[in-house]
């Protein structure tokens, strides 16, 4: 075995393409690092993650006997994966790799002094070469995989999700929160690009998620907790009671008088408390609306029958999780743009639902009145601006683009101009964002059916107001329009729609079960924007759709197959691999204090276990590899030095911090 | 050769490309990834830095080259066009040619004595013909597979590669050789091209000195591009003030292309940043119509460029000419005030759009836009009009990189159940490695 051989170290030190050796003097590093004891090579190189910085590594391993192995690059997460894996490659254990952080640590921060970045990628590197001389291979841990996925949300994008992962030939379960199935997309009548029945299309997909074996589907439930990791995740889940049965159900709802505004149509109606959300929904079972429901019996035929929610708890046992939770549109506070204050006000979520609920008919008819002149005021609730519009909870405004509304909106005028073509429509937009295939055709329509478009600056937003008393229009929009060389313009209208943008959903802390993170548009994090566009931080949980970010229907189909096909990968083969960075017990040392068991929040992760030693019963602690994160709370509090992080020893931590502060020979003379 | 079973084909190896491959690869499919040219990574391995994250674009592109190499699953077919596309059961027979290299790849360890040696030199496309290269080379610096191929188009047969090339892996006999695969599927990753502005009289029709499109200003500010700098391709001058076009090519009726290319307001903006950064005296101006800066993270992007200095004009370029120096100048409708104005500037980026790449002989319905149909986008975003046959990346339509990869690992989703519904060829392997 090369790793038990006295340590021959080979160094490489990454330019980055220009992002490490512009601040940092690479050669000159390499130069004074070649001095260090063990060091048997350094070599610098334009891009050490390219195929061909790999092969230097790997030809020299076998050539010159290397048998362990520092970079000094871009961050580890990044990186560290692709050189554990040349690494491999040319025999050695994985674990004989360090990997030290020269960008993010240092040339991109201290860019503007490059002795100090030298001097600096210097003291970091010769502290990896110390901690490299005392590596020990070591072994992933090897664990089976539950050949399960639980995918929260049944939305459109869970509901793909949930068949993708079924074709893959794995076990799913798909949890809703609400009693039906759909989410958003339900609510939608046609859809752009296609011009579909939305409900047609969630049909069909519907109908092969629920035909589908592997895959079974609780609604009316939501995750209660989670624990385990990758391969291991136990989900405690809570399911309510639907309230009603098939054989009950239509004697019921002729019985049931209480109303409550109805969410499928964003409260422009009423409907009972024990309903289906529309006709064709699934499950057709009405369910009771818990969160409503006064609680007072029914009268069926002479009969008081009360209804109960009894809801039922239970556990799964699944290897991956898949986030598919969707958005809500943003909800503009009272009064702005008169939103809550003038009834002529709604939002196009609204007024999608007004015109499924509007008979055609010579004209739109809004509030008991013929509507002659629509305003539609775009980005309401996106691209915010710090100090004109008003922060959400968070004390920060939504500054991104909601990047569905613009083609949304569109969408909706050029319905509007073919219900009703007599329809004056004007559209205030800042810029008009019909980016994907087949959106800018509704632009070039809109233009063609007559649509004025009105242009302002996100600075200076439009008022919308009620027009003096005796005026011909109810409602007033002055706008500074900039396609009339920023001239005012009051429009009167009868009628102002907001295209109102995304906003995540409350999530009533799964993202912390999950141990998700946020990014600050409070949408769900992925882990690397560019490369990894739908995992998360955490291995095993992973995103799809809306809940990521705004998406449109047809990108919120492609996250979930994109989700789907890295379950696949993760748990296709009913094994997992986690890193061996975990705690480590010398039982020479041990003497069974029991301080790192009470240190340690994790469950069963560590526990002091009776041995018999020389005849007599000793306590030691004893690590559950599978539990424990590595976190070395236990290795803080152990008086004896007994427990280590493996991969991060205290010796290997000791041995960096000397090296850090110690002024190599060579530096002067390179950083001078 | 002989023929070759493979559960999945792709056929381009852009990021679009390798994604699908490392998917299907990962969950223990048999991959082969066809590639036309010497080298796989597509147009991203050209770019500089990538939006939003300004990460430096080889280093994120390489390790993915690196890994398409290394993975047990996939296997690498570069320097080949495809010839025909036959149906076979639930899957396909691919013919495929392998272009000669007039290198022994099998020899070859990518040393570049033979490219030290050669004395010809020719344009680099990977440069934008910016820079050049050897008629024998390396096709650049982080190409994977790391070996040597010979342009038979300059190369005066001089022998001196053949000299000393020190395993002796020039081979100047090489004939193009046809080969099949039989696949069970296939994921179309053929990618883009810029929109030609050759007929775009307004705007020089490509013939001013000093106008540029935005590859070439991709590798202008590449660390790794031909000069290391920015100048003028012209007189090799610094420039000063500099301008982009936005929808030179897109959106446009006038060309036919009237779609928008999704990535050009994005593009411009990062490229702007990005000079701001090298040329720190220089003024630059972005003239728009609408800045289409949508995906998440991008309104941010578009706002701190705004805050660096960058200039945002709406207005529309009506047509470009040139001064006595080359320097270009452009005359532009101003939207906000009415004007027309004539502008002087050393250096103008045409943000040109996004075409499909010409495609191989797979017969596929195309959309009206030219790019491969997509029947059914509201379901299926993946699927084209040939059962068996996926669709991924800007094949599929403009889109960026980051969509790509979603739509890549999504085309790796539908290829994977199409090859497990259909019966894989494979099948007794793929139940033993699932067991
Ligand atoms: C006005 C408007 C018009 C639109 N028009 C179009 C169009 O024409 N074409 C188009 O392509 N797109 C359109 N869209 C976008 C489309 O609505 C979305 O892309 C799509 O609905 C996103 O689906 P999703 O599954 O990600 O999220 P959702 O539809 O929001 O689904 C999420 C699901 O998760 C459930 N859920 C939430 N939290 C939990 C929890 N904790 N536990 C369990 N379940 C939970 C919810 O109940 C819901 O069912 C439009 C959007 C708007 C706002
Ligand atoms: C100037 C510019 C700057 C950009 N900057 C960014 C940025 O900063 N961030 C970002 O996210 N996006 C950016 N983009 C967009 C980005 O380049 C694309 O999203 C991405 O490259 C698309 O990848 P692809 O795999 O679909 O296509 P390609 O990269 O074009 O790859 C297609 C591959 O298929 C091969 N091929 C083609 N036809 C055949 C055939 N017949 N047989 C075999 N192989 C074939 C090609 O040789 C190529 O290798 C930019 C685009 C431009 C024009
Ligand atoms: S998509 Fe259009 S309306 Fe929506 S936030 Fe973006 S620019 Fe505004």
């Amino acid at each position: 075995m090369p790793e038990n051989q006295q340590p021959r170290i080979g160094v490489y030190i990454c330019h980055c393409g220009g992002n490490i050796s512009g601040a940092v003097q690479c050669e000159s590093v390499a130069k004074a690092l070649k001095g260090l004891p063990n060091v048997t090579i350094t070599r610098t190189d334009e891009s050490m993650c390219s195929d061909a910085g790999q092969s230097l590594i790997e030809k020299d391993i076998q050539e010159l006997g290397i048998n362990r192995v520092v970079v000094g690059a871009c961050a580890p997460m990044l990186h560290e994966q692709t050189f554990r894996g040349a690494v491999t490659r040319a025999g050695l254990n994985p674990f004989l790799y360090h990997h030290v952080g020269l960008r993010e640590q240092d040339s991109w921060v201290h860019g503007h002094d490059k002795t100090a970045a030298t001097d600096k990628a210097l003291r970091l590197m010769s502290a990896g070469v110390a901690k490299a001389r005392l590596l020990q291979p070591l072994d992933p841990i090897r664990l089976g995989a539950e050949k399960h996925a639980l995918v929260i949300g049944g939305g459109v994008a869970g509901l793909r999700a949930a068949l993708d992962i079924a074709r893959q030939g794995l076990r799913v379960t798909l949890i809703e929160k609400s009693p039906f199935l759909g989410g958003r997309m339900a609510q939608l009548e046609t859809v752009f690009p296609t011009e579909e029945e939305a409900r047609a299309l969630l049909h069909d997909l519907i109908q092969k998620v629920t035909a589908h074996p592997n895959v079974t589907i609780f609604m009316g439930a939501e995750v209660m907790g989670v624990s385990g990791y990758v391969g291991n995740f136990t989900i405690q889940v809570k399911q309510h009671s639907r309230g009603v049965s098939d054989d009950n159900a239509e004697a019921l709802m002729s019985a049931c008088t209480q109303e409550v505004p109805d969410p499928f149509n964003y409260g422009l109606t009423k409907r009972k408390v024990i309903y289906r959300p529309y006709e064709g929904c699934y499950s057709s079972t009405p369910a009771v609306d818990w969160d409503h429901y006064d609680g007072r019996p029914f009268d069926v035929n002479g009969w008081p029958i009360e209804l109960k929610d009894e809801p039922k708890s239970f556990e799964l046992n699944v290897g991956a999780v898949v986030v598919a939770t969707g958005f809500d549109p943003y909800t503009p506070p009272q009064g702005e743009y008169g939103f809550g204050e003038l009834p002529q006000v709604v939002t196009l979520p609204q007024l999608i639902r007004h015109l499924a609920l509007s008979k055609d008919g010579k004209s739109l008819q809004w509030n008991g009145r013929a509507v002659r002149d629509v305003a539609l005021i775009h980005c309401v609730g996106s691209r915010q601006v710090d100090g004109v519009h008003q922060p959400q909870e968070d004390g920060q405004v939504n500054n991104y683009c909601s990047r569905v509304c613009c083609t949304a909106s569109l969408h909706m005028t050029a319905d509007l101009h073919k219900r009703y073509p007599e329809l004056n429509i004007y559209d205030l937009h800042q810029d008009i964002r019909t980016y994907g295939r087949g959106h800018e055709e509704y632009y070039r329509h809109a233009l063609e059916d007559g649509v004025r478009f009105l242009r302002y600056n996100g600075e200076e937003v439009p008022e919308v107001s009620p027009a003096p008393q005796g005026d011909s229009h109810p409602v007033l929009v002055k706008v500074k329009d900039m396609l009339t060389y920023g001239e005012e313009i009051e429009i009167p209208v009868d009628l102002v729609v907001l295209a109102v943008g995304f906003m995540p959903r409350d999530l009533h802390g799964l993202d912390k079960m999950l141990k998700i993170s946020r990014g600050n548009d409070r949408f769900l994090l992925e882990v690397h924007p560019k490369l990894r566009p739908v995992e998360t931080a955490v291995k095993g949980v992973i995103l799809a759709g809306s809940a990521q970010g705004p998406m449109n229907i047809q990108e919120s189909l492609s996250a979930a197959s994109a989700a789907a096909a890295k379950v696949a990968s993760l748990l296709g083969r009913g094994k997992v691999e986690l890193p061996p960075f975990v705690a480590a017990v010398d039982v020479e040392k041990c003497n069974g204090t029991g301080a790192c068991v009470e240190a340690c929040v994790y469950e069963g992760a560590i526990a002091l276990q009776t041995f018999n030693e020389n005849g007599e019963e000793v306590k030691r602690a004893v690590i559950t590899p599978a539990n424990c994160v590595g976190c070395g709370a236990c290795v803080a509090v152990c008086p004896n030095n007994a427990v280590n992080v493996q991969g991060w020893t205290l010796a290997q931590y000791e041995a960096m911090v000397e090296a850090i502060g110690m002024d190599l020979p060579a530096m002067t003379e390179v950083t001078a | 050769m002989d023929d070759l079973h493979m559960d999945a084909l792709v056929i381009g190896g852009g990021i679009a490309g390798m994604q699908s491959a490392l998917d299907l690869g990962d969950q223990g499919f048999q991959v082969a990834l066809v590639e036309r040219d010497p080298s796989i990574g597509g147009r991203m391995i050209t770019l500089s830095k990538v939006f939003p994250t300004l990460d430096c674009c080889s280093c994120i592109t390489t390790p993915k080259m690196s890994a398409v190499a290394h993975h047990p699953n996939i296997h690498l077919y570069t320097y080949c066009e495809i010839q025909s596309v036959q149906e076979h059961g639930a899957g396909f027979d691919v013919s495929i040619l392998q272009k000669p290299r007039y290198v022994d790849i099998s020899k070859c360890t990518g040393c570049r004595e033979c490219e030290y040696e050669c004395p010809i030199t020719v344009p680099s496309p990977f440069d934008r013909n910016l820079g050049a290269y050897r008629a024998i080379r390396v096709p650049f610096s982080t190409a994977v597979p790391q070996k040597a191929v010979l342009d038979p188009e300059y190369c005066l047969w001089c022998g001196k590669c053949e000299q000393k090339c020190p395993v002796e892996a020039i081979d100047f006999s090489q004939q193009p050789e046809t080969f099949t695969i039989e696949a069970d599927s296939i994921i179309m990753a053929t990618g883009f091209d810029l929109t030609p502005v050759s007929t775009k009289k307004e705007y020089g029709a490509g013939k001013l000195h000093n106008v540029i499109d935005p590859l070439m200003m991709e590798r202008f500010l590449a660390p790794t591009g031909p000069y290391g700098r920015v100048l003028r391709p012209g007189d090799g001058k610094e420039p000063g003030s500099i301008a982009y076009v936005q929808c030179a090519g897109s959106r446009d009726e006038t060309l036919g292309i009237t779609y928008c290319s999704r990535v050009c307001c994005m593009y411009a903006i990062k490229q702007a940043m990005l000079l701001n950064g090298a040329l720190p005296m220089a003024d630059i101006t972005i003239y728009y119509m609408d800045i289409r800066t949508f995906g998440k993270g991008y309104e941010q992007f578009y706002q701190n460029a705004k805050a660096m200095g960058v200039n945002f004009v709406r207005g529309k370029v009506a047509s470009i000419r040139e001064d006595a120096d080359q320097n270009p100048i452009l005359k532009v409708e101003m939207t906000d005030t009415g004007e027309i104005v004539e502008q002087t500037f050393d250096l103008v980026v045409l943000s040109q759009g996004i075409v499909p790449a010409s495609h191989p002989t797979v017969s596929l319905p195309l959309g009206s836009d030219g790019f491969i149909s997509v029947p059914a986008p509201d379901s299926a975003p993946c699927v084209t009009g040939r059962p068996g046959i996926f669709v991924t990346g800007t094949a599929a339509g403009p889109m960026d990189i980051v969509d790509s990869i979603v739509s890549a690992s999504a085309a790796a989703a539908e290829a994977s159940a199409y090859i497990r519904e259909n019966g894989s060829r494979l099948e007794v392997e793929k139940e033993a490695l699932y067991a």
